[in-house]
């Protein structure tokens, strides 16, 4: 595939986690605050609020996450709240992840991979 | 009786030696007074000179600006996090609340596995928004204060007061519930605004009674000497004492 090509001259390991697990902004949006306050553990509503987003999309894109390993999900008296995983590798991938993406060059590759998955979804639905 | 110091220079000379262990204290100011600061401080001297780790949670200011705000200062809390001593947490007033009701939450993990005694809330203010009735409000609170306690946690709870200068002291309900009560104001003096210090309640314990200058430096807060020959700190405007009484009590 065309994106696939595009993510080629990217570190393998990371490219396969970005095709993998990267498939929205608001994924991108929700590790990128997490990361950096990681140790935040918080309910959905205030993760959207957190990061300027929808609350609705951000409860489908957290479900989404928590289902990829991206992040845990624990009830606290019956309510949900997200935190990253205590997973040292897929923090570490995070990690990778978010590094990487300060570089320009990176993050137009990410931004073209995310634009043409949700081309797909879209397209599916 | 063992004091649980804050390390603050002059601030633990107003506490008779510092807080009582276990304790949980509330420091009110408006916005800009050092109230984060001194938590910040507090958790940090904490881990740093008393061997003592510390959680700090935020329910509204994000994490990484105290690491910002605490790396000014010339505090590393992500090097102190990273060695297991720190923990910056954010979250929400009524996931802490249940979190600290139920067996095992995060909190009580947190002074189980991490060995923390030190706990700062900031602020407390936004606990207001889970109840609208007073009462209700204050048992919440009540509950809160408890659960600290039951963790022996020394804690700080900072609440933001909504006048910037003077206004009418309130009855906030939890300044009954907590062991100390410390109020940080600014001060008007010859068209300069000062910050001012006052221990308003020390419950089981003597405290300096006079109000004090505090400023922020680059190595975080210090309490200066008290202001000398002014009245109606706390109003916000103080005016000069008569002249004749200055003369005759103070400059002797």
């Amino acid at each position: 595939m065309e994106e696939e090509r595009f993510l080629e001259s990217i570190d393998p390991e990371l490219a396969e986690f970005i095709k993998a697990k990267i498939n929205s902004f608001i994924r991108w949006d929700i590790l990128k605050l997490l990361y950096s306050n990681p140790h935040t553990v918080d309910t959905a509503e205030r993760l959207a609020r957190q990061c300027g987003r929808p609350v609705e999309s951000v409860i489908r894109e957290l479900e989404g996450m928590v289902r990829d390993g991206l992040l845990e999900m624990h009830l606290v008296a019956g309510i949900p709240v997200y935190s990253l995983p205590k997973n040292a590798s897929t923090r570490q991938l995070i990690e990778k992840f978010l590094e990487a993406c300060r570089n320009r060059q990176v993050r137009v590759r990410v931004v073209y991979h995310i634009l043409k998955s949700q081309e797909v979804r879209f397209g599916e639905g | 009786m063992e004091r649980v110091k804050t390390g603050i220079p002059g601030l633990d000379e107003m506490l008779s030696g510092g807080f009582y262990p276990g304790s949980v204290n509330l420091v009110e100011g408006a916005p800009g007074t050092g109230k984060s600061t001194l938590g910040m401080q507090f958790i940090y001297n904490g881990i740093v000179k008393f061997g003592e780790p510390g959680l700090l949670i935020t329910f509204e200011e994000f994490p990484e600006q105290y690491y910002r705000d605490a790396e000014n200062f010339g505090w590393d809390f992500r090097s102190l996090e990273k060695k297991g001593l720190l923990r910056v947490m954010m979250t929400s007033p009524e996931i802490l609340k249940l979190d600290l009701e139920r067996v095992s939450g995060m909190v009580e993990q947190a002074v189980l596995e991490k060995g923390v005694k030190r706990i700062v809330v900031d602020s407390i203010t936004h606990f207001e928004r889970l109840a609208s009735d007073p009462v209700e409000l204050r048992n919440l609170e009540y509950s809160f204060v408890n659960a600290l306690k039951r963790l022996e946690l020394t804690a700080i709870l900072t609440r933001e007061s909504p006048v910037l200068l003077g206004g009418e002291m309130g009855t906030y309900p939890l300044s009954y519930i907590v062991d100390s009560y410390i109020l940080l104001r600014y001060v008007e003096i010859d068209s300069r605004i000062y910050k001012a210090i006052l221990v308003l309640k020390f419950r089981g314990s003597d405290h300096a009674k006079d109000i004090r200058r505090l400023e922020i430096t680059s190595n975080g807060i210090e309490v200066l000497e008290r202001f000398e020959g002014r009245e109606g700190l706390m109003s916000g405007t103080p005016r000069r004492m008569a002249e004749s009484f200055v003369e005759a009590f103070i400059r002797k």
